[in-house]
């Protein structure tokens, strides 16, 4: 049976078309191949430092 | 340096299956499942123009029309040259007052759902039904309307919204959790249910199993009295024109035997009363011939029995020496109807002495009657004579002379003729002549 109140606290306002520019701003862009690289890089940086 | 372009390539990869699968997904209209699939797709390559796009049209045909935007704009960024994203914002941003309806809408449904949440559903229902009127693919407006519907238990109008959502999304969790529901409640569930043993029924087939057609429907309460009515005229009309004439045509067999048979009685009986009636018409003219004949015994006047009574009187009167009185007894007698020999040889003996000396006593008695002035008896006594001897003109005479004394002129002058004719040398028919008037 359905928790009337439960299940309209999972309801989310919707993104508003004044809101969009922020919430291009906020946006995560970060995939797994920037979380890859960046893994590398600090590898390469801490092999450095340990030379 | 290999490794870093081995993870590219491998996140590029896998990128790429996702995107494929939220194609698919997409394709077949679950939508939820694609925009996942599309979202782990960018995760692995933020790049992935085709998966950023597609998740937006996605956002887009489920009417969240900003988060669309977000997603076309940031490819459009990533990918400024051959990107479809610049066709997408063109189309909703070039057509004027698109945008700005879109956000109004957006607006509406999030006060709906502020409103909703603080405890407010009757006007939320109202603000979501223009959302949707206007809106009618926005998923998250008709969710939230089936929600509060669910609510105030009106799971009729709950399952049309979730029925739209269907449409748009077939295979959105929560829309097809609450329509369970919904159709738990209005009985629709176990149609489904019956509908889906039929059609899905891998058991095997026993003798008595039934094959409903695919055109079988559950009759409802009047269409079952509706096909009763029908079956019942039906059956009225077979009654009518297949078994009535049969029973019918039995019937008037059965009827023209019987009639047949008390015709053939009535003839018989006719008959019977024919010849009844031809015995009692015999018996009644036997009946009658007895009747005449025995009438003729009896009769007081000319009967046999009379006439030998009346002859037993005269031969009295001959025994008492009165002889007036046998004279007077043989005028009525008859002897024609007395058969018997030894009586008819009587009567002959009688008769010679009557028309020896009878006719002169009833003569007297006539001319003794008319002194008295009873001429009937007279007349009667002068024809009693004649009749026992016509020859006799005196008593002729005397006859037409009392007719003449009466004024009968014809009966006299007829008597007068007889004298004048048949004794013309006569005193007598010198009178006669004389009272005429010769």
């Amino acid at each position: 049976m359905i928790n009337f109140e439960e299940e309209l606290s999972h309801f989310k306002p919707s993104l508003e078309v004044e809101e969009v520019e922020d919430a291009i701003v906020d946006s995560d862009l970060t995939d797994m191949a920037d979380i890859m690289m960046n893994l590398i890089r600090e590898g390469s940086e801490n092999k450095k430092k340990d030379e | 340096m290999s490794k870093p372009i081995n993870y590219t390539e491998r996140c590029g990869r896998i990128s790429n299956a996702f995107y494929n699968a939220g194609l698919e997904k997409a394709q077949i209209r679950d939508l939820t499942g694609a925009a996942r699939c599309l979202k782990r797709s960018l995760e692995f390559d933020k790049y992935n123009t085709n998966a950023r796009n597609l998740l937006g049209l996605i956002y887009y045909e489920t009417g969240e029309t900003a988060e669309a935007l977000v997603q076309w704009v940031i490819s459009s960024n990533l990918q400024q040259e051959h990107n479809r994203a610049a066709h997408y914002i063109y189309e909703v941003q070039g057509k004027p007052g698109r945008l700005e309806d879109e956000s109004v809408h957006i607006r509406r449904y999030n006060q709906a759902l502020l409103q909703a949440q603080n405890d407010n559903p009757d006007l939320a229902i109202l603000q979501l039904g223009r959302v949707v009127d206007h809106k009618p693919n926005f998923v998250k407006a008709h969710m939230l309307l089936a929600l509060l519907y669910i609510g105030r238990e009106d799971y009729a109008r709950a399952g049309k919204s979730l029925y739209k959502v269907l449409q748009i999304d077939k295979s959105n969790p929560r829309a097809l959790w609450y329509m369970s529901i919904c159709k738990s409640h209005t009985g629709r569930a176990d149609v489904e249910r019956r509908k889906l043993k039929n059609a899905f029924s891998h058991h095997q087939m026993q003798d008595d199993d039934i094959i409903l057609p695919p055109s079988y429907k559950e009759n409802t309460g009047w269409q079952m009295v509706l096909h009763i009515v029908a079956g019942l005229a039906m059956g009225a009309a077979v009654l009518f024109f297949l078994v009535m004439p049969a029973r019918e045509e039995q019937l008037n067999d059965s009827h023209n035997r019987e009639l047949s048979q008390v015709l053939e009685q009535v003839n018989q009986k006719s008959m019977e009363i024919d010849g009844m009636k031809a015995s009692m018409t015999a018996m009644e003219s036997e009946r009658d011939a007895a009747a005449a004949e025995l009438k003729a015994i009896v009769d007081e006047n000319g009967g046999v029995l009379s006439q030998y009574q009346q002859l037993a009187h005269i031969l009295r009167a001959y025994k008492a020496d009165d002889f007036p009185t046998a004279v007077e007894l043989y005028t009525e007698l008859n002897p024609e109807m007395i058969e018997d020999e030894g009586m008819q040889a009587i009567i002959t003996e009688i008769r010679l002495d009557m028309e020896e000396r009878g006719y002169q006593v009833l003569a007297d008695l006539a001319g003794q009657a008319r002194d008295a002035g009873n001429t009937d008896q007279a007349l009667a006594y002068y024809q009693k004579s004649l009749d026992i001897k016509a020859d006799n003109p005196q008593v002729l005479y005397d006859m037409a002379m009392v007719y003449h004394g009466r004024e009968e002129e014809d009966k006299a002058n007829e008597l007068f003729g007889q004298v004048i004719m048949n004794y013309p040398d006569t005193e007598l028919a010198e009178k006669a002549k004389e009272v005429r008037g010769y």
